[in-house]
């Protein structure tokens, strides 16, 4: 019996709809507006003008400084407009998605250990030209004026980083120190090293510092060792080791004495005098704990924690030079301004360039304390120095640079950082393999990758002008079959003009299956077969034949270790998921008073996805401040351990079945479509099972399951499906780290197309993905003959 | 509650001359049947500690975001777990929000989502009329395949297709968003399909007769039908696009071009770890508009599983 229109209830109802209604439709209305009118508004602003894009990172104070920067070059060259993009997070993957998309930014940061790769692929503009017009004009007199060790960073002959044209002027860089408590070191009864020390006092020192009593929020560790590559490197040079040999980045030397003694020593400190505090988890590195005053000294670490560390006030610090072993020796890192290559505005990019690395521009930077200006005259004066502000020993980041090399970056050191960054975390961090042994694995891996097949230099091009006439000839062949084939079928006008409206409605999807799958399909499977990067032209493509498959799944590590982190992910995903939401659903079909609101509960979490979803559960798993470790601790209590540290210290044991809870919250959309089902088994069933005996269990195993069966079934196909291809949560909250051990297929197939732009390895590993989900649910066809009653959905 | 509450298994409304499938009618009393049989009270009892359990599980992390949201950051880095903060700190809210240029994200986000469903509704409406209503040849073999693609990986096609975006120049516009909506998806063809073939052939006849063309039969007789399904489509297509990461990723360069959930990420990777308060509270706002349209639109989300004839 329907409520009658016009009761109180119904009319309010109504209007509330309403409202609701026109208030969706306002804010639609406004949004359209705001997005036209900033379509217009930059379309007018641009008219007419010469449009630089530029691409850079920087916290909000950086920001500000660009922007000024830029209103000065812009009211000085009235027709430029320069479009400034902020990015923040990931910059380098965004530079080179810019890059592959074809749409590189004109002027964009560039971090020295990017340099080499982009010089290499001829993505930079050699403005070596353009120095020499200024100079010959007499201007540009201050180009002597830069610290020679990061200006040569960005220079390449065409084999060699560090000699040749110049690629790009460095607006600032870093050597690295150690930030020290000089509370705790006054506590402990150390003198502050500021005129160096050598590690085995330094060693001396944090077991002195960590010895110290520990106060009510926590106990005092003598320091913090950063170990990423970088300055893992800068920490093996004090020793005289190297992570090659001879500069051959072929041969890892890992396994020097010099270089195991670096290692041993920061195991050492961790393991077994526990005196530096072990910094693992999502944060990724310590720089953050110096805030909390528990932390000696922090280092090799550079200029830019400076400022967030001068809002410090519970204790004083400074900063002290690294320690030393066999040289006393510190790494730079430096970031220039280049120009892209293909820019169609090189001069007046030149001039931009020149403008955001000038000393007026630097000046201004020097005094926020990010970074060393690169220009001495502004290194040298106040505007750096800053006289009266912390740290007091600023001089010492500029004594540093006489014992700065050049930075090095071998060719594939992404690749190599990131084996490296595995292996040695599992004896550093985890402390559950040798420092040798990590050595040795490293070499080994690195071998493996080298030996690659696709290392070799010259293949074939793609024979693309064949396949082209081998498709058009397909298509003129499908074309003409059709056509014959409605030709010679008997039917009648009325029969035909239905058959054409048919045709013409399921049209949109027509075109899109050919446009966006179909032709993709084949035309991924062709990329599959070639080496090439997005960057270049579809043509430079080079035929490699198989050998991307078997790069994959014979030389690359983390091709393996990406298939079995997601392995692992979808054996315990999916089975969970499926036994949770017929658990659930089980419960929610019982008929009492009430379990509509449960019913709300249970599901409520499923319609959160995406960065929301990774960003709540980020801060739940987060170890300090966390909910799910909250409750675990009294748990963990009982068994005399500690809560996880989730994608952390216990990252390899736990960050998977992490994911796998954070997915397990919205299984209330499984629970739905099992709740639909139980409804639907006929009640009959039931009864009669009760009246010739059958308990609850083998009403269960005899009646629900097997009528569920058809509902279980295509469940666990969608679960394995969904779970192959988790993205989203990983790339937002672990990025793949740490060590490697949340590099989802998904996420190492993303970063090789989009990253590394190796889309035609890419495009294989999305087929081998392709290959296993299909066989896998081949697989369970095959099986579900066995199990699957399909009785169950003909009722 | 004599009748149980809502019961998934009702047949909804429906709008026209659909017939209503039987009610089945439960021979056992609805008071306390399990699906196993009758409980005493102390068994209920137990069955509702058991779920009310469950729910606070489930219903924690939100509580838990909410309270986050509000605390200030000593208490948050403190690491307390009071669920109810002691000083609220409503100030988390606008400061989050400038930070992701929510005025600016949340036009963008609307813009492409209205598109996008729109484009979803429209054009899944048309191919599953297409599939429902018509005779053609190889009908139900490209019915087939269509639902075969939904069983493909879309990594297959990533890459491809960004190429094919990039060489009409739609990097960095909202296209490449919105023009695959309106080339249909299989999934809400299917329910479309489903939902059209059950109309009486009777009633399409009738309108037939009275001259109205394919056009009209769709635009004047099967859309006003189909209510249930369009609002299903527009749930899920909004809740997609809304959420939707990977593209807009690979898509989108111009910050002032940012989708929100864009704009999230780069706040979490900006000011995640230093400030969680107002991490806390751009999630709370990023996920408040798909949380609404649950509970305004509770009822199709469970319809939704009857139209897709998943139920026994």
């Amino acid at each position: 019996m329907p409520r009658t229109m016009f009761s109180k209830a119904a009319i309010l109802g109504r209007l509330t709809r309403r409202t609701l209604l026109a208030l969706v439709l306002a804010i639609v209305v406004w949004s359209f507006g705001s997005v036209l009118v900033r379509w217009a508004g930059t379309y007018q602003r641009r008219q007419g003008k010469i449009v630089l894009t530029i691409l850079h990172w920087g916290s909000p104070a950086e920001v500000r400084i660009e922007k000024i920067l830029i209103g000065a070059f812009e009211k000085r060259h009235p027709s430029v407009r320069v479009v400034d993009i902020n990015v923040n997070g990931d910059y380098t993957s965004k530079l080179k998605t810019m890059f592959s998309a074809g749409e590189p930014p004109d002027l964009f940061y560039l971090s020295y250990d990017d340099f080499r790769r982009m010089v290499g692929d001829h993505l930079l503009l050699d403005i070596q030209p353009y120095i020499r017009a200024q100079r010959r004009a007499g201007r540009f007199q201050w180009l002597r004026d830069f610290y020679p060790v990061p200006l040569n960073a960005y220079r390449c002959n065409g084999r060699v980083v560090g000699r040749g044209d110049l690629y790009g002027l460095p607006k600032d860089f870093s050597t690295m120190v150690m930030y020290v408590n000089l509370n705790l070191f006054h506590e402990a009864h150390i003198s502050v090293p500021y005129r160096g020390w050598t590690w085995r006092q330094y060693q001396r020192d944090m077991k002195k510092i960590s010895a110290l009593k520990p106060t009510p929020t926590g106990r005092i560790y003598g320091g913090v060792l950063n170990t990423w590559p970088a300055t893992l490197q800068n920490i093996l040079w004090t020793y005289g080791g190297h992570f090659f040999q001879n500069g051959n980045y072929r041969r890892v030397a890992l396994d020097s004495p010099a270089a195991q003694r670096a290692l041993q020593m920061i195991y050492r400190t961790r393991f077994i005098d526990k005196s530096v505090f072990n910094a693992t988890g999502i944060a990724k590195h310590g720089s953050e704990e110096f805030f909390t005053g528990h932390i000696g000294c922090i280092g090799p670490q550079g200029r830019w924690t400076t400022p967030p560390y001068r809002a410090i006030h519970s204790f004083q610090w400074d900063v002290v030079p690294l320690p030393h072993e066999k040289r006393t020796v510190s790494s730079i890192a430096t970031v220039a301004w280049c120009i892209a290559a293909h820019t169609p505005h090189p001069r007046h990019a030149f001039a931009l360039l020149k403008f955001l690395c000038g000393p007026g521009g630097q000046a201004m930077a020097a005094r926020l304390g990010l970074a060393i200006p690169t220009l001495r005259s502004v290194a040298h004066s106040p505007a750096f120095l800053t006289p009266g502000r912390r740290p007091r020993h600023t001089q010492l980041f500029l004594d540093a640079i006489k014992n700065a090399p050049l930075p090095y970056t071998p060719p594939h050191h992404g690749e190599f950082n990131l084996i490296m960054e595995e292996q040695i975390s599992d004896a550093l961090q985890l402390g559950e393999k040798s420092t040798q042994s990590a050595a040795q694995k490293v070499a080994r891996q690195w071998k493996r990758f080298l030996a690659s097949p696709l290392e070799k230099p010259t293949f074939p091009a793609m024979p693309w002008r064949k396949i082209s006439w081998i498709a058009a000839a397909t298509l003129m062949v499908l074309a003409i079959t059709g056509w014959l084939l409605t030709r010679r079928e008997k039917i009648g006008v009325l029969e035909r003009r239905q058959a054409r409206a048919g045709w013409l409605f399921i049209s949109p999807w027509l075109i899109g299956f050919l446009a966006l799958t179909l032709g993709p399909m084949v035309l991924s499977l062709l990329l599959s077969l070639t080496r090439w990067t997005a960057i270049e032209p579809l043509r430079h493509a080079r035929y490699v034949g198989l050998l991307n498959y078997q790069h994959a799944l014979v030389h690359d590590s983390n091709f393996t270790q990406s298939l079995w982190v997601t392995f692992y992910y979808v054996m315990l995903l999916a089975p969970l998921s499926q036994i949770l939401a017929l658990a659930i659903a089980l419960l929610m079909d019982a008929r009492l008073p009430g379990i509509r609101l449960f019913r709300t509960a249970y599901f409520l979490p499923s319609v959160v996805s995406g960065v929301a979803l990774a960003t709540l559960w980020l801060a739940i798993f987060n170890t300090k401040y966390g909910l799910l470790n909250h409750l675990l601790k009294p748990l963990a209590h009982l068994l005399h351990t500690t809560p996880p540290d989730w994608f952390g210290l216990d990252a390899g044991r736990w960050a998977v079945p992490g994911f796998v809870i954070m997915a397990l919250w919205g299984v209330g959309g499984g629970m739905i479509i099992y709740l639909a089902g139980l409804k639907g088994i006929p009640p009959t069933l039931y009864e009669s099972a009760r009246i010739d005996g059958a308990g609850a269990g083998r009403r269960l195993w005899h009646i629900t399951l097997p009528m569920l069966s058809p509902l279980i079934f295509y469940n666990v196909v969608m679960a394995i499906i969904g779970s192959f291809q988790v993205f989203t949560q990983a790339q937002v909250m672990t990025n793949g780290g740490p060590h490697n051990d949340t590099l989802f297929y998904v996420l190492y197939l993303y970063q090789q197309a989009f990253e590394t732009y190796h889309m035609g390895y890419a495009s294989a590993l999305a087929w081998i993905l392709f290959a296993i989900v299909l066989t896998l649910t081949l697989l369970i066809f095959r099986a579900s003959r066995n199990w699957v009653y399909y009785e169950g959905l003909k009722t | 509650m004599s009748s149980g509450g809502i019961s998934l298994g009702e047949s909804p409304r429906r709008a026209g001359g659909a017939p209503d499938p039987p009610r089945r009618m439960n021979p056992i009393p609805a008071r306390i049947r399990l699906w196993f049989g009758r409980y005493s009270t102390g068994q209920t009892l137990a069955f509702y500690v058991l779920l009310a359990l469950g729910a606070v599980v489930f219903l924690l992390p939100f509580a838990f975001m909410l309270s986050g949201s509000l605390k200030s950051e000593q208490a948050e880095q403190a690491g307390s777990l009071s669920l109810i903060p002691r000083h609220i700190h409503w100030g988390n809210y606008p400061a989050a929000l400038a930070r992701i240029h929510f005025g600016v994200t949340l036009a963008n986000t609307l813009f492409v989502t209205t598109w996008a469903v729109l484009g979803q509704i429209i054009s899944s409406s048309l191919v599953g009329f297409g599939f429902a209503r018509f005779r053609f040849r190889g009908r139900n073999l490209i019915f087939i395949l269509m639902l075969s693609t939904m069983m493909l990986p879309g990594q297959v096609t990533m890459i491809p297709v960004f190429l094919l975006f990039r060489s009409l120049g739609w990097v960095n516009t909202y296209l490449p968003l919105i023009i695959p909506a309106w080339l249909a998806s299989p999934f809400f063809v299917f329910m479309f399909r489903q939902f059209f073939a059950q109309i009486p052939e009777e009633l399409v006849e009738a309108a037939r007769l009275d001259g109205a063309s394919n056009w009209n039969i769709y635009w004047r007789l099967m859309l006003p039908l189909s209510g249930p399904v369009i609002a299903i489509t527009a749930i899920y297509s909004f809740l997609w696009t809304w959420n939707d990461y990977l593209n807009p990723l690979i898509y989108i360069n111009s910050p002032n071009k940012y989708t929100l959930a864009l704009a999230l990420a780069n706040f979490n990777g900006q000011y995640g770890v230093r400030h969680p308060q107002y991490l806390m509270a751009a999630s709370c706002i990023t996920m408040l508009p798909c949380l609404i349209l649950f509970f305004a639109a509770q009822k199709y989300f469970v319809e939704s599983i009857a139209m897709t004839g998943l139920k026994g």
